[in-house]
């Protein structure tokens, strides 16, 4: 079996892994990280969604393989010690949360917004940019404000670092 | 009630959120034992057909394979019971067919389970199935209502002639007969409500693990560990519910469907006892759509007499509901209960409603957020509009007209319903103030200016809920002096943690992260009736706040024995007992030190049994806007107020309706299960099944008009389901609203989505 070797959440990883297993796979059962869901099997959901250099994309439709070298960011990397990520706290806030199953997808999809798209995000734009992710239990309103507020709170956190 | 920093009323964050925003939440297919096989289940490729299994010698030979169960495995187990049979008219209880843990040599549906393959991993599980050879041989197919009632359709199973399941009569037919045949008006319509998916997030999952002393720790996404403990033991392995313990952790969602028994629990349970070694199951999100309950799927036929001045005078219902092949756990309970919603908030005297079960080659259908309750709403909602556009009158006169005035509450329904409280033309008004109702002719012209038609319209709901059997909650002290919680129910996400925290704290004056709350794990308490029915927090919420009332005074009763203070001078506040305006107090941490602190004085338990159901009400309005060059419709605005009685937690209120109401507007716009007429799936992903996205849903305007409910001590009214209940009528409404303006047009179907509209619209001269 082949060897994969990437970062997560800051620490080098490796394992041997079969060439076909993704990368929810790969942080879910051999890193143990399980707060990366899986909610679908036809790449439609997001709850599945972590960062890879950067950039969000859906670890359910990744290889593994193809994350060589890679720099992997999931759910469990964003809160520093005891302080949360903005975005964490704004969904927490703003009740942007009911089962929680969505969560982890919706909070690593809305930092990507923020990171394309700024600090200052419209409703509609927010809408538009969560078509990859799907939640069954909120009706939406509540992950919008939430994305929203913590586009608002990283802008501020930025500004007041630079 | 005093109002506590952190008691009822207040709106507070969740605490069981830094959980989940941190992905440290814990969900069963997030669980694994040591040593576990994976199971995978082979399912029919057709919706009705006869089969003989062939040889397994090649499945069992392929590297991995533990085991190959078939039915000759498992015939000895029992049948996965219909817990909620509805009684025919002539009083006799139909007989449900056989559904068993593995069928013999006939299936019903699509992706029926045939076999369970168990093996080291998944893949090897997955290769071995395909190595089974099964020689099928195609039966002819009723893929859908339509199809089950023709005259002549052939038979799914052959002991229900007509495919008739059960044919139930609620109501005084001669009477209503006798109505009908003297009124000035006879109205009618016939509505679909459409077949829908739960679709929770987290699809299903079991890990069955047997024990030296040959239990079994049974772990499991549900909505009450309890139930599903006690069917699998009393109905499947007809053995003592004590030799399983079932635990449910974190669930992704659940919406009514999680409730029930399905096949791979009984098959991985028996799998593990086998092979003495755990066993996973695990489904994916394709077999979601084969392999858990579907939800609504009706044909309704109504009619309403009236006199000249547009009341109400009686109504009659036939509601054909699917249950597909099998009887699920309360399949034909759920257009039952519907049924008995059937006036709605109407004072109609005289109705029946005649509720047929039917058959069909499709996935067994049984609860769904609202079950039956939506379908009822959505049903006279839709019709009273129809009505009013029939007679020439304003819908909301006709409402206002027709609705149960509140000086006549308690009120009984024509099917024995008694509503406690309610004021619809309160929440009515006050909703069509915020929607600015009356300046819609503006804004309807503006839009066409630009080519788009607008439409707006309403639902009003009453329905029933949090009733039924009590649900015992234990609170107790611990030497910490902070508190625990333990109750049978179980969150799905509702925020059970929080609420159930803030009862306690209505009591004990603790903050929410000193009250622990334990569900889900059949060791912890006796019993459980699970969440469902809109029930955990009148029902279960009922007996934490009287638990945790009772465990205040027992506090207090220690406290003034060292205080040496009368316990009328006593209060509670900050995780102490005080001398009412002194500083002398005992912590409770000291309390539980005290020597006649004795268990039976730090733990108590107490249940509330619900008179009644109670009745939560309100009124939905939509606003949408078409354009009619592609059918494409966006709900412009949508405002809610809603009668909950009293409101525990505003923040998880408005939750639960945002969400609740997402689905129904969901179902009205969008959302559709459909099969051929070979009973193929044509809907099996996220692909084919339309589920509501951001960009689908409105913002929404959610305000309370509570009057208290006046059959439980805290006045609430149950808040689950309700704006699911509520939001499919009024957008439908709107919709129609609009097209009725354009062109005439006086009745669409659910889901009313772009293809839809632009083919009625087009179709329309
Ligand atoms: S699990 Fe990746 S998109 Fe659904
Ligand atoms: S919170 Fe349950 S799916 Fe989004």
């Amino acid at each position: 079996m082949p060897k994969v070797s990437m970062t997560v959440n800051g620490k080098r990883v490796s394992g041997n892994v079969d060439a076909r297993t993704l990368l929810v796979d790969f942080l879910r059962n051999e890193q143990r990280l399980t707060g990366t869901h899986v909610g679908c099997d036809t790449s439609q959901c997001g709850a599945c969604v972590v960062h890879v250099d950067g950039k969000a994309i859906k670890s359910c439709t990744t290889l593994a393989l193809s994350c060589e070298g890679a720099n992997v960011t999931t759910i469990e990397g964003l809160a520093n010690g005891q302080d949360l990520h903005p975005m964490q706290a704004a969904f927490r806030a703003h009740h942007g949360l009911q089962c929680g199953f969505c969560t982890p997808g919706m909070i690593m999809a809305a930092i990507d917004m923020v990171n394309r798209l700024g600090f200052n995000l419209s409703e509609e734009t927010i809408r538009e940019n969560l078509d990859g992710n799907i939640c069954r239990c909120t009706g939406y309103h509540n992950i919008v404000k939430a994305i929203q507020a913590g586009a608002a709170a990283m802008g501020g956190l930025k500004v007041a670092a630079e | 009630m005093r109002p506590m920093k952190f008691g009822m009323g207040q709106a507070l964050t969740r605490v069981e959120d830094h959980r989940f925003i941190t992905g440290s939440g814990h969900y069963a297919t997030d669980y694994h034992a040591k040593g576990e096989l994976q199971a995978f289940v082979l399912r029919s490729p057709y919706a009705s057909a006869t089969f003989r299994m062939g040889s397994l010698d090649a499945a069992r030979a392929m590297p991995g394979v533990a085991a190959v169960i078939t039915h000759v495995d498992v015939a000895h187990l029992g049948d996965l019971p219909c817990q909620a049979p509805v009684k025919n008219s002539d009083g006799s209880t139909p007989r449900a067919p056989s559904y068993p843990v593995l069928p013999k040599d006939r299936v019903f549906h699509v992706g029926e389970a045939v076999a369970f393959i168990v093996a080291e991993t998944l893949n090897q599980a997955r290769d071995a199935a395909e190595a089974i050879d099964i020689k099928w041989s195609a039966m002819p197919v009723v893929s859908e209502i339509a199809d089950a009632r023709k005259k002549g359709a052939p038979l799914v199973h052959e002991a229900a002639p007509g495919n008739v399941a059960f044919d139930h009569l609620m109501g005084d037919k001669a009477k209503t007969d006798a109505v009908f045949a003297k009124a000035a008006r006879v109205v009618s319509l016939d509505v679909v409500n459409n077949r829908l998916i739960a679709n929770y997030m987290e699809t299903r999952s079991i890990v069955a693990e047997p024990k030296k002393d040959g239990k079994f720790l049974i772990t499991l996404g549900s909505q009450g560990s309890h139930g599903l403990r006690n069917t699998l033991a009393k109905f499947i392995f007809k053995t003592d519910p004590a030799n399983f313990r079932v635990v449910t952790p974190d669930v992704g969602g659940g919406f009514g469907t999680k409730t029930f028994m399905y096949r791979e629990y009984p098959l991985a349970v028996f799998a593990a006892g086998k092979l003495g070694r755990p066993v996973r199951w695990a489904s994916d999100r394709t077999e979601h759509f084969f392999a858990c309950a579907h939800g609504r799927d009706n044909l309704t036929r109504c009619e309403m007499a009236l006199d000249e001045r547009g009341k109400f005078l009686a109504l009659r219902v036939e509601i054909d509901a699917n249950m597909g092949a099998y009887l699920s756990q309360y399949g034909p309970y759920i257009p039952w209960l519907g049924a008995t919603m059937l006036t709605g908030v109407y004072d109609i005297k005289a109705g029946y409603a005649r509720v047929r079960g039917l058959f069909t080659n499709s996935v067994p259908f049984d609860a769904y957020r609202g079950a039956g309750r939506p379908e009822a709403a959505y049903m006279l909602e839709r019709f009273v509009d129809y009505i009013a556009d029939e007679i020439g009158m304003d819908r909301i006169k006709l409402r206002k007209l027709n609705f149960i005035k509140p000086a006549r509450m308690p009120y009984k329904t024509v099917t024995g319903r008694v509503y406690d409280t309610g004021e619809f033309a309160g929440h009515l008004d006050r909703a069509m103030e915020i929607a600015e109702w009356k300046g819609f002719p503006a804004r309807a012209r503006s839009a066409r200016k630009v080519g788009k038609l607008r439409g707006i319209g309403l639902g009003v709901y009453i329905e029933a809920c949090g009733g039924g059997s009590p649900e015992p909650a234990y609170v107790s002290l611990e030497k910490d002096g902070t508190a625990t919680v333990r109750i049978g129910t179980q969150s799905n996400g509702q925020g059970h943690e929080t609420a159930y925290a803030q009862l306690v704290s209505q009591h004990l004056d603790l903050p929410l992260d000193k009250i622990r709350v334990k569900q889900g794990d059949t060791n912890d308490t006796p019993t459980g009736l699970g969440t469902g029915g809109s029930r955990s927090i009148p029902v279960g919420g009922s007996g934490v706040m009287k638990a945790a009332e009772l465990l205040a005074t027992n506090l207090k009763t220690l406290a003034a024995e060292k205080l040496e203070a009368g316990i009328g001078d006593l209060e509670i506040s900050g995780g102490a007992v005080r001398i009412a305006g002194t500083d002398r107090r005992i912590t409770f941490a000291e309390i539980a030190a005290l020597p006649g602190a004795k268990k039976d004085m730090l733990s108590t338990t107490a249940a509330f049994a619900p008179p009644e159901a109670t009745y939560p009400n309100g009124t939905h309005v939509c606003e949408v806007e078409i354009d009619p060059e592609t059918g494409e419709t966006r709900i412009v605005n949508f405002v809610i107020v809603d009668d909950f009685g009293v409101t525990l937690n505003p923040i998880l209120l408005a939750g639960q309706i945002h969400g609740g109401a997402a689905q129904g507007i969901g179902q009205a716009m969008i959302e559709r299960y459909v099969q051929d007429e070979n009973g193929q799936i044509l809907t099996a992903s996220f692909l084919d099944y339309a589920m509501p996205r951001a960009d689908d849903m409105p913002s929404f305007t959610f305000e309370t008009r509570n009057v208290p409910s006046t059959t439980n001590a805290m006045g609430l009214k149950g808040a689950g389901e309700a704006g699911t209940i509520g939001a499919a009528p009024a957008v439908v409404n709107a919709i129609v609203d609009a097209l009725r303006r354009a062109k005439g047009i006086s009745h669409v179907d659910m889901p009313a989505n772009a293809q839809t509209i632009w083919e009625v619209l087009r179709s329309a001269t």
